[in-house]
């Protein structure tokens, strides 16, 4: 497990990009909204409608690459900054679903939830506001 | 961690009920057998003798949310630590409900965490923080862990950057140690409040807090006291009342700024403690901390000062026995809040796992002897150094 995690925990996530329904209102966001709404600093879209974000499992190789390139944090570094918020009474971390398919269920229900997951084929239920670039 | 259910048509088995926990296990030792290092001044005893012991910085916290709907949270949170009355005994420091109207608006009542400065709300979890423990030349002097009041929270996004704001109040049900006695704060209360501007890995604070206390100080403090009122000498008698405690105001200034992206983070903060008693002494402090994540290792260093303003108090009256007593009684009050050290830390923290990590750190005091504010217990030979060495570990769940 520990050796696992120093060696693999960065695999290679070839297309990661971010989705929310199409009636969030939102057509693109900048990475400092991504970045607001997952770290629960201000969740809401620009049409003001709240952001729900949902984190794909603790174990995937999506969440771990997701952080990394958004905010170049591993993820004992998340859990380290939850920790103080949860711990202090404010901001609850994302909802975490069982699996990419999952989250884009969750997105494709709920004009508020905002999930990442490798870019989808002929998906026209959600709307890729953001890409997870390298 | 997970994330308690909002309403989603499709969406993972989430109790609207969650349970968690944080906790420390560590080890610490001080070179010093002429004072006892304390994490902070909620501690009666600290590190004594050479010995190691677990007593400064183990703790263990449960807590409870429970989203009643998507804008209403409950939250309670008992904490077992080494506290003023030398138990282990659980209390609740968090019990509070939430709620949210928007995304712009959080509002809070109940006992809360008190947020004197930056990050001192979520000083006990050792698993969020970067060190071992919160620099004690910076929050030391803060036996205050919680109150029972309220609290409201504004966010504004302007442009690329988030504008926050606090304001917070409420009264004190603590008790602090001060030698053999205990001071009893309840009933004081707390105000203050805080501007936060985040960009991007930039986060800028300003923070206000002022206390007001309820009750004077035990004794020595309250023995000398009533010896300056019982010699009716006018000038005694306004010593007196200028080392009053009750119904006093204590302000606490802050400043700070962390740098936090990809392995490095950074955080310098500056503080300025004014009391309106006499007894304590005004103060300054301030400490840098960073550290750089290689793998799974963050190696960090920091340095952290703090320095106290001694003030006089004359009493009029003459330095002959058994008078020179009471002058001697008021010089040991005024000496009794001194602080002038610094402190150079020197650490790793190993993530042994994304719950666990493992630290290793060494800080290396050093005062001038009548540096005995920020301990306990300190002797004649007390000469304002001592080094302590701590190994740790800290989790959630």
């Amino acid at each position: 497990m520990i050796l696992a995690g120093l060696f693999l925990s960065a695999p290679a996530c070839a297309d990661l990009v971010v989705i929310a329904h199409p009636k969030s209102g939102a057509e693109q966001l900048s990475k400092e909204q991504v970045v607001n709404i997952f770290l629960g600093r201000f969740r809401q879209f620009p049409s003001g409608i709240a952001a729900e974000p949902i984190d794909q499992a603790a174990t995937s190789s999506e969440k771990a690459v997701f952080y990394q390139r958004l905010v170049g944090k591993e993820l004992a570094e998340i859990n380290a900054y939850w920790a103080r918020l949860v711990f202090s009474g404010r901001t609850q971390p994302p909802r975490q679903a069982a699996s990419a398919a999952q989250v884009l269920e969750m997105v494709a229900a709920n004009p508020g939830a905002i999930g990442y997951i490798e870019r989808p084929k002929n998906e026209s239920r959600v709307k890729i506001v953001f890409d997870v670039e390298k | 961690m997970q994330r308690t259910q909002r309403t989603t048509a499709t969406s993972p088995v989430a109790p609207a009920f969650a349970l968690r926990g944080f906790g420390t296990l560590a080890a610490a030792r001080s070179s010093s057998d002429q004072a006892e290092f304390v994490r902070d001044l909620s501690q009666p005893r600290g590190l004594s003798s050479g010995e190691w012991s677990g007593r400064t910085d183990s703790v263990l916290g449960l807590q409870a949310n429970w989203q009643a709907t998507p804008e209403l949270d409950l939250v309670a949170q008992a904490v077992s630590r080494y506290r003023y009355d030398a138990s282990y005994r659980p209390e609740l420091v968090w019990g509070f409900a939430k709620w949210d109207p928007n995304a712009h608006l959080s509002l809070r009542a109940g006992r809360l965490g008190t947020e004197f400065y930056m990050r001192a709300d979520s000083r006990l979890v050792g698993y969020s923080q970067l060190a071992v423990r919160p620099p004690p030349d910076y929050f030391g002097a803060l036996p205050f862990a919680h109150i029972d009041g309220a609290d409201a929270s504004a966010t504004l996004p302007v442009g690329g950057i988030l504008l926050r704001g606090k304001l917070f109040a409420g009264i004190s049900t603590e008790k602090v140690p001060l030698a053999d006695r205990l001071w009893d704060l309840d009933g004081s209360t707390m105000a203050g409040g805080h501007v936060d501007l985040q960009a991007g890995p930039w986060l800028f604070r300003l923070g206000h807090a002022a206390l007001r206390f309820k009750h004077d100080l035990p004794a020595p403090a309250a023995t000398v006291i009533t010896a300056l009122s019982a010699t009716a000498v006018p000038s005694a008698i306004a010593a007196a009342s200028a080392l009053g405690v009750r119904n006093t105001e204590s302000r606490f200034t802050s400043a700070g700024v962390v740098y936090d992206e990809g392995p490095l983070q950074v955080q310098l903060m500056f503080n300025r403690t004014q009391h309106e008693s006499t007894t304590f002494q005004n103060s300054t402090g301030g400490y840098l901390l960073a550290g750089y994540r290689v793998n799974r290792f963050t190696p960090y260093a920091g340095w952290s000062r703090v320095i106290s303003t001694p003030k006089s108090l004359a009493t009029g009256l003459p330095n002959v026995p058994p008078l020179s007593q009471i002058n001697a009684g008021v010089a040991g009050v005024l000496a009794d809040s001194r602080s002038n050290q610094h402190t150079t830390t020197l650490g790793v923290r190993w993530d042994v796992r994304d719950n666990i990590a493992i630290k290793l750190q060494g800080d290396a005091i050093r005062g001038t002897p009548e540096s005995i504010f920020p301990y306990r217990w300190e002797k004649a030979g007390w000469n304002g150094q001592t080094n302590v060495v701590t190994f740790s570990m800290d989790f959630i769940f």
